[in-house]
């Protein structure tokens, strides 16, 4: 009875578990329209109006894909839409563009060198289309079945049974199958293919022996026919991979040692080399097409000048991405050097890049935008506690006055109240402090925190015993 | 007849290395469009054990051996983050065996009887087929060593037993194709095994 009861609860909490939502979930493209115009607020995106236009035009320079190696610099406050920007370009390129990104800090690392780091990251956003003979597996979903190791936790491991008109196989699958099975939403009756090397599915359409299955279908249920013949087939199909895992497919030493090394740590020079004079002789001979994709470095002022230099180089390289830093700083100094420059990059990668300013958000603008994260986060804000949040983002920032979306929800929930009020949002924003004010309390406070310059209490004290 | 044709041709013309391992002799063939293939032949009877083609990615890399005829080579390094989905071990296997007379099938877990299966040589698609009646299980059989010399698959050659929960699928091998392996082995013979192998797997 007790284990019936807890399969339940298994099985409710895998239907109703909930997508996280980051902070640019929001974003699904650069909201322009057919003419690159931006259109005021679209596909989750507010105001910007200039910087979006130009990130259409960038977009289009991407699309047409003969100018390699160009770098743009979006520089603006913090909390103005930069990496919004940028997510909405990877949105509006779509999954078939390579899109990397990646901090400005990420290159730091004990593992590799700098160069080898940002080598990686540009081999990365660089993808060949090419033709390729494949195993894989067709048929119609009979069953999926996902059992999890007793004790909660463990090792899941799954079964899956798959049919065509004449066959009908069982399938173990590992945990990586199951998670892709789960995030595609994969049931009894679909029609699916599964490439065997690389694990990608596709859904093609649900069965038509199943169309009568349920009254109402969603608007988007392809039907198709049950394949026929053998489960398992050779067919060519037409895959993308970027240069880096080519890079890896050919460095990687076969053998016992590729149980052990799970990284591919610094891949020799030689090996890429190689590779692109492959690639090359592909691409004469029609075999595979280059797509170079788009590498977003974010807080780019992180890079040294080591990387900057790296970078120049590494830009005039025909096959180079389309590189795209954001910045939130102004004149400050170049890591790694004593002199000062705009935006801590040095003056000659500058003169390489177009730079697009982001500006302060309007009153409205902020409006709009907290209004996209409260649906985002599904909660429901009344106007007026809308109004004093804007002025909340106006006066503080944006990120903090989205920080209070969440919180003021969480506190309405707790009243079992339907919407957020202007009382909820008064009470959090009294609970937590935002930037200002907490400076504010530090100035106040100074004294009786740990470790001060020692010009407060313990001074005073001196003073009285003089 | 069989030495006109351009895959025997291609035989002789390959670069061929020999090992002798006890009672087995191994001959490593590299063809001139870079293709590399490995036989296994048994001393004594003169039949081929097995014969495994290297199969190269596209994208480069180490490329696997795919084994045409005999059974499969157990993989030393299954690779441990790759394929994440395979067959059920309860689920049929098909092995293809090398006899001096016949060319043999072996489908194992395959409990259905008899009565269920259907065998029919199919020569548009250039193999033979096979399909149940409770659609559960469907292949289609390649049988290279025919196409590569020009020969039809013929229904009368094709028997079927079922034991043990195994179905094995016997083809006559026509009399071109058994002296086409007479004439190959003779080849074969001649070429000299290396003699200076280092031992690395013998245990001291």
């Amino acid at each position: 009875m007790a284990s019936l009861a807890a399969a339940q609860v298994q099985e409710v909490r895998s239907i109703t578990r909930i997508e996280r939502i980051g902070a640019h979930s929001h974003i699904r493209g650069l909201g322009l329209d057919d003419a690159l115009e931006p259109r005021a607020i679209s596909q989750g995106m507010v105001g910007q109006k200039m910087a979006r236009k130009a990130a259409g035009v960038i977009l289009q320079m991407i699309r047409e894909g003969k100018i390699a190696g160009r770098a743009v610099l979006l520089a603006g406050q913090p909390g103005t839409g930069k990496t919004a920007i940028a997510m909405g370009l990877a949105q509006a390129l779509g999954p078939d563009t390579p899109f990397t990104s990646m901090a400005g800090s990420e290159i730091y690392s004990l593992e590799m060198s700098k160069t080898e780091a940002l080598t990686q990251a540009i081999r990365k956003s660089i993808g060949i289309r090419i033709k390729e003979e494949s195993e894989i597996i067709e048929g119609e979903v009979v069953e999926v079945v996902v059992e999890r190791a007793a004790g909660g936790g463990g090792a899941r491991s799954g079964r899956l049974t798959l049919k065509t008109s004449d066959m009908e196989t069982n399938y173990d699958m590992g945990a990586k199958m199951i998670d892709s099975l789960l995030k595609e939403k994969v049931q009894a009756g679909d029609v699916i293919t599964i490439d065997k090397a690389t694990g990608k599915i596709n859904k093609l359409g649900r069965s038509f022996a199943r169309a009568r299955d349920y009254d109402a279908t969603g608007q988007q249920a392809r039907f198709v026919q049950c394949p026929e013949g053998e489960l398992q087939k050779r067919k060519e199909v037409v895959h993308t991979v970027t240069l880096h895992e080519v890079d890896v497919i050919n460095s990687r030493t076969h053998g016992f040692l590729a149980l052990f090394s799970g990284d591919t740590g610094e891949i020799k020079s030689e090996i890429r080399e190689q590779i692109n004079g492959k690639v090359a002789e592909w691409r004469e001979e029609g075999k595979a097409e280059m797509i170079p994709g788009v590498l977003f470095i974010d807080e780019a002022h992180m890079l040294d000048i080591e990387c900057f230099s790296f970078l120049n180089r590494a830009l005039e390289s025909e096959t180079a991405p389309v590189v795209i830093m954001a910045t939130n700083r102004g004149i400050t100094r170049i890591r790694g050097t004593n002199y000062k420059s705009p935006h801590g990059i040095p003056l000659d990668l500058l003169d390489r890049m177009i730079i697009v300013p982001t500006t302060p958000y309007s009153h409205q603008e902020l409006r709009e935008i907290l209004n996209i994260r409260c649906e985002e986060e599904d909660c429901q804000m009344s106007s007026d506690a809308l109004t004093v949040l804007t002025r909340v983002a106006t006066e503080t920032s944006l990120r903090y006055a989205i920080q209070l979306v969440t919180t003021a929800s969480l506190v309405a929930r707790r009243r079992r109240a339907a919407e957020v009020s202007m009382e909820d949002v008064k009470k959090v924003y009294s609970l937590f402090l935002d930037e200002h004010r907490s400076e504010q309390f530090l100035k106040e406070y100074q004294d009786e925190f740990m470790f001060n310059d020692g010009s407060g209490v313990e001074n005073k004290k001196y003073q009285l015993l003089d | 007849m069989h030495k006109n044709t351009i895959w025997y041709k291609s035989l002789l013309n390959a670069e061929k290395t020999c090992l002798k391992e006890d009672k087995i002799k191994k001959i490593h063939y590299k063809f001139d469009d870079g293709k590399e293939m490995v036989e296994e032949y048994n001393v004594d009877t003169h039949v081929l054990l097995r014969r495994a083609w290297k199969m190269k990615g596209k994208l480069g890399g180490e490329g696997k051996w795919a084994v045409e005829v005999g059974d499969p080579i157990p993989d030393a390094t299954p690779i441990v983050d790759g394929l994440d989905i395979t067959e059920s071990k309860d689920q049929p296997t098909l092995l293809k065996r090398n006899t001096r007379v016949n060319i043999e099938w072996r489908i194992r877990n395959l409990p259905y009887p008899i009565e269920t299966y259907s065998i029919k040589a199919n020569n548009e698609d250039k193999c033979i087929i096979i399909s149940t009646s409770n659609k559960k299980y469907y292949k289609k059989l390649e049988v290279p060593e025919l196409y590569r010399l020009g020969l039809p698959i013929e229904q009368g050659n094709i028997d079927a037993t079922h034991k043990y929960n195994t179905l094995i699928i016997t083809y006559k091998k026509p009399q071109p194709l058994l002296d086409m392996d007479r004439d190959l082995y003779e080849e074969i013979s001649k070429i000299k095994p290396m003699t200076d192998i280092p031992n690395e797997c013998k245990t001291q």
